[in-house]
């Protein structure tokens, strides 16, 4: 890409894949720059809402109020209006402390064990302000399996045991504190070009392709049962391990296979933990990164030293 | 049975890998019926059940010296159930209980008495039963306490953990061991050399009347006795002569008529008739007048020579005398003398006193059983002598009841005391050892199993030798060889091994006999000369010469026939010395021994069928031992054992099978997975630090009250397990959690083993722990009845900001978050604690009480909670009031973790998850290491356990990696792993192509990356970090305090000021010694050179001692230095300061 023209690329994305908590897209004319801070972007600055104070009124179980507090902080809830809200620190209507409509949600929990058998205490106990702010719901994936889907399980409680609390959830973002981090697993990967030399390989008799094709951990290639050529089945599930091209050197055929890395076009995983839809992680990320971009340009207007636009960078990290 | 078949056929039926599989099936089996702790407990069990009976028994009787007709008689003992008295009823009490309210745990001792009663003139006899002398403290999960076979649920009832070994005490409310204490074999000959280099054999005797050292030494050609009561040294052959051995000829021939001894015996002959000594007569009289003096002139000296009563009494005190037969004794020493000259002859005969089969264990069975008979004979003669007193005293009118005078507390008070301080101080029985209880390690679970199994040393640690401190190979399966501390202690203190059993004591008498009907030949029956005829073998029994058997193997073979049949007790040795000619024999205590499967020709006795039925819940460990199965080798028997690792090995010499060779290692060794691909020393460190890492302390961990206590708060399993872990509960109990770990550079925060961790790990909760510390308050009474009192808390004074986690009840609220300097209960104590007060003392007023109001003094800045409240009676009646105070900590920078292979490490940065590396997949380590921790530590072991651990989560399966056992099974192999792996879409190296989460580009090497169990070590940073700026003084020197506990300075070192010193920075000196530490301005008189005093009034010096302030110079001198000068002056030195101009 070199010579003095515009930089300006328009990345492309492709999604392949697409469920309320995972996402798979390919990412193409852009860079590792741009993917990368897509990334993380995802994982440490996409505001959600986690309990982040809780005040124990009853607590009789064996957990400790930390400990629950610790727990109750991990359980994913429901942000799409976190976009939305004000962060507590910077919220007018209550003076910093975090209490009010804009800035928090309050959640109640009130248990209380009965009877000889062990209780569950979990998500589905908690019962909130506001509806649109609800612990996650995760829909049993087996269906049939699991008939009562408890949600997540915060303490067990045995005949006399109480849990009494009152917390209150507020919007953050994961460079805080992991539980604001709305990603499960956000991981790229770049998209691998493959080329087979036809020749070579003929030069191979079937047992060395198969041998061959064995070589690489992942089913990366395989043999058609028919022409009985080696064909590439999944080029993604190539994972860099040099395996193959290692076993055709061992063969005594190096170059039997070429596989470079193109550095352009990168394939997307994003696991969401559910707090906001994969779909919606994405485009929150793309929203949060612009707004990022924002800051530098206009304190690029008013800064012009380079030197001073270096150290910018990292104060504007934290907004 | 295959009974004909051919040798070479057999080593094919006997296939190597399923059969051994199998055979472990016997180790949680033998752990079951054994338990981990079993030493303890059956050498306990034996002191309550046989030895206190014994005890009493000798001394049963106790009757006044003046009338023989006033007695009291035992007529039986037995220990109770753990009790105490309340209110004058006996109360039931369980270890929970006592641990809680400081009480000992304990069982009162009961007797069965008949003894006189009514007046002294005519007593008649009573019988009492269940009288309680004492009080006995019981070791937990013994037959005594009430835990002994009680099921998890019973347990769980009780408060006590399933999984809690057992084998200590509980005095005033810590749990206390009893440690093994290691010493050299009583009783025994051993063959070694003196300072000097000259042979020696010398027997510790010990029986229950006496303990005595004797040795034979050879020195200047001739043989010496040193005995204590011999101030120097005496010639062997006159004591052979005193012994009644007056003819040359015949201790010639005890020796054996090979001419070398009796040419390395002539000097000492000669000596003998030089001195004139012929007869027996002679000789004594030599004796006599060498014999120690003793202080004061016995009566006994008046009926017999002092030097008979030695010989016969101390020397070789473990050969019994009957009759004035002193030939037993003559033998003994003639055996002595031909050891020593096979010694001299041949030095490969000389023992060494390192050899595990010259070392006794002593339990806590034994050393409680020391301590009771010590205090129960103390106890007889003051009931003696009280009743003395009394019958001199009263006129034979009164009446009396013996049995008042044996219910004292000097057992009960002994046995505590002694117990809770660990200072064995015996007298009767020589015996000044300190430290000999420990408090219980609970820092976590595994140190518990630790400590329990722990052989601490009888001689002392400052020696520089490093004979005992080396690895015995004799220690094979009996100690383990990676356990020992480093340093000071390394190699002295040891632990057993997973599968070691230490014997008790076994009767004799029986034995004895049955060896004599065995064809034995007596000792009395045998001529010196046919004592060692090359035809036979000595036979000798708990080192004491029985005879002599002409077929020793046959003999051998018969006794260890009995023994697999259950004839004879199955901790009794039989050891055939080929070198030595002896059957050695032993039923004695102290011995460590281990179950081997028999094999006949190579061919393992524990077939598949027996295996099955072990399986099926038909057959237990005991009924393999019954069946002649399995059978317990002590080191000395496994001399004449050929031991195959695997029934695949054995040939057809081979007599015996191990059971499984992981057993080698001990309890805590056992946790490390493939310890076999590590380099030794990593183990032994991991053995150490393995003690030291958080987790959870026992099922009953919130239930109990420790001074500290270390949690974790998601301790996890190990992904790659061990059997050991198994065995011992260690994944129930578990102290580390699974962290996927990257082996690369990252940040250049890592170097020196330090490691990188991930925030966002930390933040899910990995490494958090719980600290709980324990504070205390008594609410004393005094003894003019006025007592401290808890107030409800002013809410409007001054410092009631400080109260204000206090419940009215003036005690902190448990859930109230605990700062710096709160006041967690608010006491007050009466000023006036000595005079005498009436009923009033409970309405003084308030102006009578001075506040001692206790506060918390916690890390600054962190928040505390109260956890919880006990109150309790405390041994002295006072309420006593326990706090437990908690704080969860997450892990920062500077805390300590190691994983299970000695590889220690702090955190050296944290680092966001979006900056952390990832794969392709998405997985993103924990924590980063710096690959150069393996090349010089060649923990391979590591590497093995990440690409298990690896394995293991994808394919949903626990990975095994027990010492050696990737022959049986017992640890997956690296290829199978591999394959594993591979299957799973990993490579088989289990490296991974990693992206940079800083640039996203991918990292220019593979990343060996997989989970590895880490464990937090107890170092934290928040317990250690110390710096100051202003601060305390030491009130006699005003220079800063030392310590982080007082706040104390930094001090500028001797080291550290010679480094000043030779780069020049005097104005850093000075600052540092004078004016940062403790300057003070002194007046000094320039004419005497005397320190003076300022006037305040006349506002200048004054020279006190020219009584003028004419000369006075102003000057600054450290305060120490001025403090000097006024201590010599003291002492009459006068310090003179002369003084110049600068």
């Amino acid at each position: 890409m070199e010579g003095g023209a515009s930089y300006a690329r328009m990345p492309r994305v492709k999604i392949r894949e697409l469920k309320d908590d995972y996402v798979k897209f390919e990412l193409r004319d852009t860079d590792a720059s741009i993917a990368n801070s897509l990334r993380r972007v995802m994982i440490a600055e996409v505001p959600t809402v986690a309990i982040d104070l809780v005040e124990i009124e009853v607590n009789s179980s064996v957990l400790n109020d930390e400990f629950i507090a610790h727990r109750l902080g991990l359980i994913p809830l429901t942000s799409d209006r976190a976009m939305a809200m004000r962060f507590s620190r910077d919220c007018d209507a209550c003076d910093g402390d975090g209490q009010c409509e804009f800035c928090s949600v309050e959640f109640h929990l009130r248990v209380k064990c009965m009877t000889d058998e062990t209780l569950d205490v979990t998500s589905k106990d908690l019962y909130s302000s506001d509806h649109t702010v609800v612990p996650v719901d995760f829909p049993d994936p087996a269906g049939m399996e699991g008939s009562e889907n408890r949600g997540i399980i915060i303490v067990k409680l045995r005949r006399g045991q109480e849990l009494r609390l009152r917390a209150i959830a507020r919007k953050g973002i994961g460079k805080d504190h992991a539980k604001w981090s709305p990603a499960a697993t956000v991981t790229f990967m770049y998209e691998p070009e493959i080329h087979l030399n036809e020749d070579l390989m003929e030069s191979l008799t079937l047992e060395e392709k198969k041998e061959w094709v064995e070589s690489s951990p992942t089913r990366v290639f395989d043999i058609d049962s028919v022409t009985q050529q080696v064909v590439v089945v999944d080029r993604e599930a190539y994972t860099y391990d040099d395996e193959v091209i290692k076993k055709a050197e061992a063969m005594g055929k190096p170059g039997l296979v070429e596989i470079n890395a193109k550095q352009d076009s990168f394939i997307f995983t994003v696991e969401s933990t559910g707090a906001i839809k994969a779909s919606q992680l994405l485009l929150n990320a793309i929203d949060v990164l612009r707004q990022k971009l924002d800051a530098v340009r206009l304190s690029d207007d008013n800064v012009d030293t380079t030197e001073q636009f270096g150290e910018l960078g990292s104060h504007l990290g934290g907004s | 049975m295959e009974n004909q078949s051919v040798g070479i056929d057999k080593q094919f039926l006997a296939a190597p890998v399923k059969s051994a599989v199998d055979k472990f099936q016997l180790l949680p089996e033998f752990l079951k019926v054994r338990g981990l702790v079993k030493q303890h407990l059956d050498s306990f069990n034996y002191f309550v059940k046989t030895g206190i009976k014994k005890i009493v028994r000798a001394n049963d009787r106790i009757v006044a010296s003046k009338h023989p007709n006033i007695f009291l008689r035992f007529k039986d003992v037995r220990i109770g159930e753990p009790s105490i008295i309340i209110d004058g009823s006996p109360e039931k009490i369980t270890p929970q209980t006592c641990r809680l309210s400081d009480q000992t745990y304990w069982a009162p001792i009961l007797v069965n008495v008949e003894y006189s009663q009514g007046s002294p003139g005519q007593p008649n006899t009573v019988e009492k039963n269940d009288v309680i002398i004492g009080r006995m403290p019981i070791m937990l999960r013994s037959c005594c306490c009430v835990l002994y076979r009680k099921d998890e649920a019973e347990l769980a009832k009780l408060g006590e953990c399933p999984l809690d070994p057992g084998g200590y005490f509980v005095i005033k409310g810590t749990e206390k061991v009893i440690l093994m204490q290691e010493q050299l074999s009583k009783n025994r000959i051993i063959i070694d050399t003196d300072k000097k280099g000259n042979i020696i054999a010398s027997v510790t005797s010990s029986t229950e009347a006496v303990k005595s050292k004797t040795t034979v030494v050879m020195e200047n050609e001739k043989i010496w006795l040193q005995l204590n009561q011999f101030p120097k040294k005496v010639p062997i052959m006159i004591v052979m002569k005193a012994m009644g051995m007056e003819s040359d000829q015949e201790v010639v021939q005890m020796l054996g008529r090979d001419p070398r001894y009796s040419s390395l015996l002539l000097p000492s002959i000669e000596e003998c008739a030089k001195n004139g000594i012929y007869t027996k007569e002679q000789a004594l009289e030599y004796l006599e007048s060498k014999v120690k003096k003793s202080m004061f002139a016995s009566d006994s000296s008046e009926r017999e020579s002092r030097a008979y009563s030695v010989l016969r009494d101390v020397f070789l005190a473990n050969v019994p005398v009957h009759q004035h037969n002193f030939r037993p004794k003559c033998i003994y020493v003639a055996v002595m003398i031909r050891r020593m000259m096979d010694a001299i002859l041949n030095k490969d005969t000389m023992d060494d006193k390192d050899y595990v089969g010259n070392k006794r264990l002593e339990l806590s069975g034994q050393l409680v059983s020391l301590l009771f008979e010590d205090l129960f004979k103390t106890m007889i003669s003051e009931a003696r002598m009280c009743v003395d007193k009394f019958l001199e005293k009263n006129n034979r009118t009164n009446r009396f009841d013996f049995s008042q005078y044996i219910c004292r507390d000097s057992i009960t008070t002994g046995l505590e005391r002694t117990l809770s301080t660990g200072n064995f101080d015996i007298k009767r029985f020589k015996m000044h050892r300190k430290g000999m209880t420990q408090v219980l390690a609970r820092l976590s679970f595994i140190g518990t199993m630790g400590h329990v199994t722990r052989i601490s040393p009888q001689f002392e640690k400052s020696r520089k030798v490093s004979g005992p401190r080396a690895l015995q190979p004799s220690q094979w399966g009996m100690l383990c060889p990676c356990d020992t501390p480093e340093g000071e202690a390394c190699g002295l203190v040891k632990n057993l091994a997973l599968m070691t059993h230490v014997t008790t004591d076994e009767e004799e008498g029986p034995l004895i006999s049955l060896c004599y009907s065995l064809g034995v030949e007596d000792l009395e029956l045998l001529s010196g000369e046919e004592l060692h005829s090359p035809s036979s073998f000595l036979v000798i029994f708990n080192g004491l010469i029985l005879g002599k058997h002409r077929r020793p193997q046959r003999f051998a073979m018969s006794m260890r026939k009995l023994r697999r049949a259950g004839k004879i007790g199955e901790f009794v040795s039989i050891f055939v010395n080929e070198k030595q000619r002896c059957v050695y024999l032993a039923s004695d205590g102290g011995r460590v021994c281990r179950p081997l499967v028999i094999a006949d020709k190579g061919i393992s006795r524990v077939k598949e069928d027996h295996m099955k039925e072990l399986m099926d819940g038909v057959r237990t460990f005991d009924d393999f031992l019954r069946d002649g199965l399995i059978e317990y080798l002590d080191v000395n028997e496994e001399n004449n054992a050929l031991i195959a690792l695997y029934e695949g090995d054995a040939t057809l010499e081979t007599t015996h099978i191990e059971i499984e060779p992981f057993t080698i290692l001990g309890v805590i060794a056992g946790l490390i997975p493939f310890p076999h691909h590590n380099q030794s020393p990593r183990n032994t460190y991991q053995c150490a630090m393995g003690k030291q890492a958080m987790g959870n302390i026992a099922y009953n961990q919130l239930c109990r009250m420790d001074t500290l206590l270390y949690l974790l708060v998601y301790p996890q399993r190990p992904l790659l397990t061990t059997r050991t872990i198994e065995l011992v509960g260690y994944d129930k109990l578990g102290a580390g959690q699974n962290a996927t770990v990257a082996v690369m550079s990252y940040s250049g925060y890592d170097i020196e083993d330090a490691i990188v961790m991930n925030k966002a790990s930390l933040d899910r909760g990995f490494g958090r722990c719980i600290v709980m510390k324990k504070y205390t308050a008594i609410k004393q009474k005094y003894e003019n009845n006025t007592e401290d009192r808890i107030l409800r808390p002013d809410r409007t004074a001054d410092n009631a900001g400080r109260m204000q986690i206090l419940d009215d009840d003036g005690l902190a609220a448990p859930g109230e978050i605990i700062r710096p300097n709160d006041i967690y209960i608010n006491k007050q104590s009466p000023i006036d604690t000595k005079t005498l007060k009436g009923a009033s003392a409970a309405n003084l007023p308030d102006s009578a009480y001075r506040p001692s109001i206790q506060t918390f003094k916690g890390p600054e800045g962190e928040s505390c909670v109260v956890d919880r409240v006990v109150l309790c009676s405390d041994k002295n009646n006072n309420m006593c009031i326990k706090f437990l105070i908690r704080h969860t900590r997450r892990p920062e920078l500077g805390d300590k973790f190691s994983s299970r292979h000695g590889q220690k490490g702090v955190c050296g940065t944290i680092v966001q998850q979006e900056d952390f590396p990832f794969s392709e997949r998405g997985i993103c380590p924990d924590l980063i290491m710096n690959p150069h921790g393996f090349p010089s530590r060649m923990t391979v072991g590591k590497m093995i356990e990440l690409l298990g651990g690896k394995a293991g989560v994808s394919c949903g399966r626990f990975h095994y990696g027990s010492a050696f056992g990737e022959r049986s099974g017992h640890a997956d192999k690296v290829e199978t792993i591999s394959e594993t792996l591979v299957k799973h879409g990993f490579n088989y190296s289990g490296k991974d192509f990693i992206y940079s989460g800083i640039t996203g580009c991918p990292l220019q090497a593979y990343i060996f990356m997989g989970p590895i169990y880490y464990q937090k070590l107890k170092h934290m940073v928040l317990d250690k970090m110390h710096a100051r700026g202003n601060g305390p003084r030491a009130m006699l020197t005003r220079q800063p305090t030392e310590g982080r506990a007082r706040n104390g300075g930094l001090r500028v070192g001797e080291m550290e000021r010679d480094c000043l010193i030779a780069y020049g920075a005097s104005m850093l000196i000075y600052e540092r010694l004078m004016l940062s530490s403790d300057p003070f301005e002194v007046q000094v008189c320039r004419k005497c050179g005397l320190l003076g005093y300022y006037h305040h009034k006349l506002k200048t010096g004054i020279c006190s001692f020219c009584k003028n302030g004419d000369n006075i110079s102003t000057m600054k001198l450290p305060y120490a230095c001025k403090l000097l000068i006024q201590e010599l002056q003291s002492m009459n030195i006068v310090p003179r300061l002369r003084l110049a101009e600068a």
